[in-house]
């Protein structure tokens, strides 16, 4: 049987996209690459949940936080202490391990536990350390390296992990987790609104610059298209059948691209292992988009070729003698491309101030407002350039002439050349206002003064604390960069033991060190203070009667030790207490080594604060070496004056990997865009060329022909980015503050990207420009 | 220099693209106000050598003497003045800049040349009246016919007043009215202003517009007035 005429006209178009010689499939490879690029970037940005998803289930298989545990060593025990560490900005996965029996759970990606002095260790983490970059790294790990971890046992490729054995883990006794096996089944918190609609307009403001580009690649090469067309309608096909030879011939372009899309979508998840953006890695394997959104996207692409294609040739009337003599289209009209943002403002007007009582928001409702808003740049641009550029004048340089008849007379080209990066500079404009807006709410004020300490290392409860805390401080202050090492012991005091009603926290320590939390007049060893003002005064307030005797240490009976008699000395002064440098004001009674009591046991707790020379370099690294060095189980703390939610964080930086994406994407297709319209004029610039005219006048008028629409599309992004963010503001109601740095430095990188790819645009317009061009043979 | 020689001469010119030899060892010379018809079939290597004395390109070997100037020994902003200045140029397609006018085009070597915008199209339009296309001054190429769009091309290659008028394949794109037509008004022209033309042809009936016929067979020029 026969194919109807509709898919005859259709299979012909698909013929012309595939042959044509030369210039056929110059003009089908521009598009392929072009929606090839598209679909990659949504096929990649689709894979993103489930790459998360699995980076997260691998750090759950590994993990002891919900795991299986046991009272007693067994057969299958595994003791297993906390060895995180940070090398510069990287974090460093660490674990102490000591199986206490043949069937002890081996952490997945070890083939065997390392034994004392032993360690195994990540690729990344392998690579560094024997690297001269990791040289003071490999003073604070200097177990022998006896195995590598698997990629079962990392979350990502790039990660930095090691499991070392240590057989000290046996004398912290049940002070360190005893694990029969590894879980992380705890259930993460559930999002907040503010945050969903974060990760929602993250998702939209990136996806839609990537479909605005797709559209504008399957228009590649339109001008060639209406010319064969015209050809054709000169032996006698219909107005109907070359717009579906045309639809035939944007279908197979685009089905191309589908097919090179999937090439460098495999591409890039193959490259994936190698690629560290944001300190994030991901494994190819774990780079899988949802099966249901691939299918999609395979579905949509073509069809929203064909789409655009017929869109395109509304305006155009294609006659057997060609379409050049539809000279001057109509002009374009501004009502109706008002409509997609008003309906878009109109669509979140009324999720207005739901973000402040906890409510949610309708998301669809958000994706179907943002995504009008975005949409009405594309709408309105060509309009605005039209407009804009038929009021411009034709008088100065000759480059500045031909640029602007040019915009005349093909400005819809100009504005789709933009289009792109004008959606992409709005959402990110919107996003980052309220990113700007909400960041408050999302970082805190931690009260630490970082100057005083840099960081607070906490000696973990169990280890002695008479004597070895100092020990501890001795130890690290010696480490190069180290300014000052101070220690401070705590315990509990009471009046009774066993179940006391009310206890006070005692601290003990120099009076340097007790300088720290408590403004003291005067200070030598033997003294005792209480304090006033701290943040917690109801028990000292209640105990610390100076003369009273008081049970100091294990108070609750709960330790080995017992708790020991202890009497306030009756001299003892009131003296205000000092925020510490972690920011806690403590309350409670302060004792200098001479007064505190004996024999306290391992009851304690101790911190020993660090403050390090900002002008040696690496002495936080340095430091941390000292820390580890001193005791592998201490934990070293970072004191910030700030601390933002982790989520937040995470979402902030999955918008500045998307955004380099789609930028890099968007100069990409901004370049092919280019040297396609270059291309469409070779002959005419070679005639230029031939007839004296300068090459730099030809560049610079390229360079005006980039930068007049460029500058509108910019502006008109700025006005719908600050419009949308004000919107977003207000939604969650938060105050209303443009941020005209954030501003300034995304339409800046907008038109950075476009500078770039004028500039690189140059080399190939030289090129066009020889006298080859003129050549017919 | 002497005021009877050649305006414009070449000598054992050769040029070859890839394994195409376009000139092997072609002569040629031209002297102020004669119109010299390059003819011979596709692929001879006319343009090339219109190309060649025009300067667009350079030859691999031979030499281009143009009123005692090498044009081999100019460089590329030297060779593009020359042309800006002293000569002319009509093409068969793609010539004329879409998106200007006719009068804007045909003021465009002028422009180029530094003249004021104003005075540049008074100048183009004094032209067009010439090649009677004055009327079209407004409208853009899109709008005109081929033909008047070669006349258009005409008014812009003797704008500047040049030397020698270089045309390749001129009505080649034309009915042979409209051919004739342009042909007439492009040799009056030059002829008028003493301009030299070389024109590129396999037209007969466009090289009967000429004084002296060459043919140009496998990169090598035959002069027929010295073959008779």
């Amino acid at each position: 049987m026969s194919p109807g005429p509709r898919t005859r006209d259709l299979l012909m178009g698909v013929r012309f996209a595939l042959s044509g010689g030369r210039e056929g499939w110059t003009r089908t490879l521009l598009t392929g690459v072009g929606v090839g690029l598209g679909v990659a970037l949504l096929l990649v940005t689709t894979a993103i949940p489930s790459a998360l998803a699995a980076r997260d289930a691998r750090a759950s298989a590994r993990s002891e936080h919900t795991a299986p545990t046991a009272e007693q060593p067994g057969r299958d025990t595994l003791l297993i202490g906390e060895a995180d560490t940070r090398f510069r900005a990287d974090e460093v996965h660490g674990r102490l391990l000591k199986p206490e029996g043949p069937d002890a759970p081996l952490p997945p990606g070890l083939e065997s536990f390392p034994a004392d002095g032993e360690m195994a260790v990540s690729p990344s983490l392998d690579a560094l350390l024997k690297s001269e970059d990791g040289a003071l790294l490999r003073e604070r790990l200097d177990q022998r390296i006896t195995a590598v971890i698997g990629d079962e046992g990392l979350i990502g490729p790039g990660e930095l992990a090691y499991y070392a054995g240590d057989d000290r883990l046996r004398q912290l006794g049940g002070k360190v987790p005893r694990v029969t096996g590894f879980d992380n089944s705890a259930e993460p918190e559930p999002l907040d609104p503010v945050l969903t609609l974060l990760i929602l307009l993250v998702f939209v403001a990136l996806l839609m610059p990537v479909a605005v580009f797709i559209a504008t690649a399957v228009r590649f090469g339109g001008e060639r298209r209406d010319r064969r067309l015209a050809a054709l309608r000169l032996v006698g096909a219909d107005a109907r059948s070359v717009r579906r030879i045309a639809a035939g011939e944007a279908m197979a372009g685009s089905v191309f691209g589908l097919v090179l899309g999937a090439g460098f979508f495999l591409a890039v998840r193959q490259s994936a292992a190698g690629v560290n953006l944001f300190r994030l890695s991901v494994f190819p394997g774990d780079l899988d988009p949802a099966p249901w959104l691939a299918v999609l996207v395979a579905l949509a692409v073509p069809a929203a070729a064909v789409a655009v294609t017929l869109f395109a040739l509304r305006g155009v009337v294609i006659e057997p003698l060609g379409v050049v003599r539809t000279a001057r289209p109509a002009r374009r009209r501004v009502v109706w491309r008002l409509l997609p943002p008003l309906a878009g403002v109109a669509l979140l007007y009324p999720m207005i101030g739901q973000g402040d009582e906890g409510g949610e928001f309708s998301q669809w409702q958000v994706i179907g407002g943002v995504v009008l808003l975005l949409i009405g740049i594309t709408a309105l641009l060509p309009w605005l350039v039209e407009a804009v550029v038929s009021r411009l004048g034709t008088g100065g340089s000759v480059a500045w002439q031909l640029a602007v008849r040019r915009l005349q007379m093909s400005s819809g080209a100009a504005a789709r050349l933009v289009n792109g990066i004008a959606v992409a500079v709005a959402g990110a404009i919107a996003l980052q206002m309220l990113f700007a807006g909400v960041e408050g709410s999302y970082t805190r004020n931690t009260g630490a003064d970082p100057t005083r300490a840099a960081i607070m290392a906490m000696i973990p409860s169990g280890s002695d604390a008479a004597g070895r805390t100092e020990a501890v401080a001795r130890q690290i202050d010696q480490a190069e960069g180290v300014t000052r090492a101070t220690a401070l012991t705590g315990t509990e005091l009471a009046t009774t033991t066993g179940d006391p009603q009310r206890t006070a926290m005692l601290t003990i320590g120099s009076c340097a060190a007790l300088r720290e939390v408590a403004v003291l007049p005067s200070c030598k060893d033997g003294d005792t203070f209480v304090l006033d003002g701290g943040d917690d005064p109801a028990g000292a307030e209640e105990i610390a009667k100076p003369g009273r005797k008081l049970y100091a240490g294990a108070v609750y009976g709960d330790d080995t030790a017992e708790a020991v008699r202890w009497m306030l000395p009756a001299d003892t002064r009131r003296v205000a207490a000092r925020p510490d440098p972690n920011g806690e004001k403590r309350s409670g009674v302060l004792a200098t080594n001479g007064a505190a009591p004996r024999n306290l046991g391992s009851s304690g707790h101790a911190s020993v604060y660090i403050q390090l020379d900002p002008s040696v370099p690496d002495a936080v690294e340095h430091a941390r070496t000292a820390v580890l060095k001193a005791d592998p189980a201490i934990t070293p703390f970072h004191l910030q004056d700030t601390e933002q939610s982790g989520r937040f964080v995470s979402i902030r930086t999955g918008l500045l990997l998307g955004a380099s994406c789609v930028l890099l994407l968007i100069g990409a297709s901004l370049l092919v865009s280019q040297l396609e319209q270059l291309r469409e004029r070779k002959k005419l610039l070679s005639a230029l060329v031939a007839f004296g005219t300068r090459r730099s006048t030809l560049s610079v008028s390229v360079l005006w022909q980039t930068a007049v629409p460029i500058a509108l599309g910019l502006g008109l992004a700025m006005a719908v980015g600050v419009g949308l963010g004000v919107v977003l503001l207000k939604m969650v109601a938060a105050p209303v503050a443009v941020d005209w740095t954030a501003v300034a430095s995304m339409t800046g990188v907008g038109a950075g990207v476009v500078l770039l790819v004028a500039v690189l645009s140059l080399p190939p317009l030289l090129r066009l420009m020889r006298p080859e061009g003129l050549r017919t043979e | 220099m002497n005021p009877a020689g050649p305006l414009l001469a070449a000598r054992g010119l050769h040029k070859t693209y890839g394994h195409t030899k376009a000139l092997d060892g072609a002569e040629f010379s031209i002297r102020p106000g004669e119109v010299v018809a390059v003819m011979g079939p596709s692929g001879s290597g006319k343009s090339t050598l219109l190309h060649c004395l025009a300067g667009i390109v350079t030859p691999d070997a031979g030499s281009i003497d143009y009123q005692g100037r090498e044009l081999s020994a100019m460089n590329d902003a030297e060779r593009s003045a020359l042309r800006r200045g002293e000569f002319g140029f009509i093409f068969q397609f793609g010539q004329l800049v879409p998106e200007l006018t006719c009068v804007e085009n045909v003021a465009l070597p002028l422009r180029l040349n530094g003249a004021r915008r104003r005075d540049a199209e008074r100048t183009a339009l004094e032209w067009m009246e010439r090649v009677e296309v004055d009327d079209l001054a407004s409208k853009r190429p899109g709008e005109v016919s081929g033909g008047q769009g070669q006349r258009v091309a005409v008014a812009r290659s003797l704008v500047t007043g040049p030397r020698v008028l270089f045309a390749d394949e001129p009505t080649g794109a034309l009915d042979s009215l409209n051919g004739e037509r342009v042909m007439q008004l492009l040799t009056d022209a030059a002829r008028s202003t003493d301009a030299a033309v070389v024109l590129v042809t396999h037209e007969a009936r466009v090289a009967a517009y000429s004084d002296r016929e060459i043919v140009v067979r496998d990169g090598r020029c035959r002069d027929m007035e010295h073959a008779l």
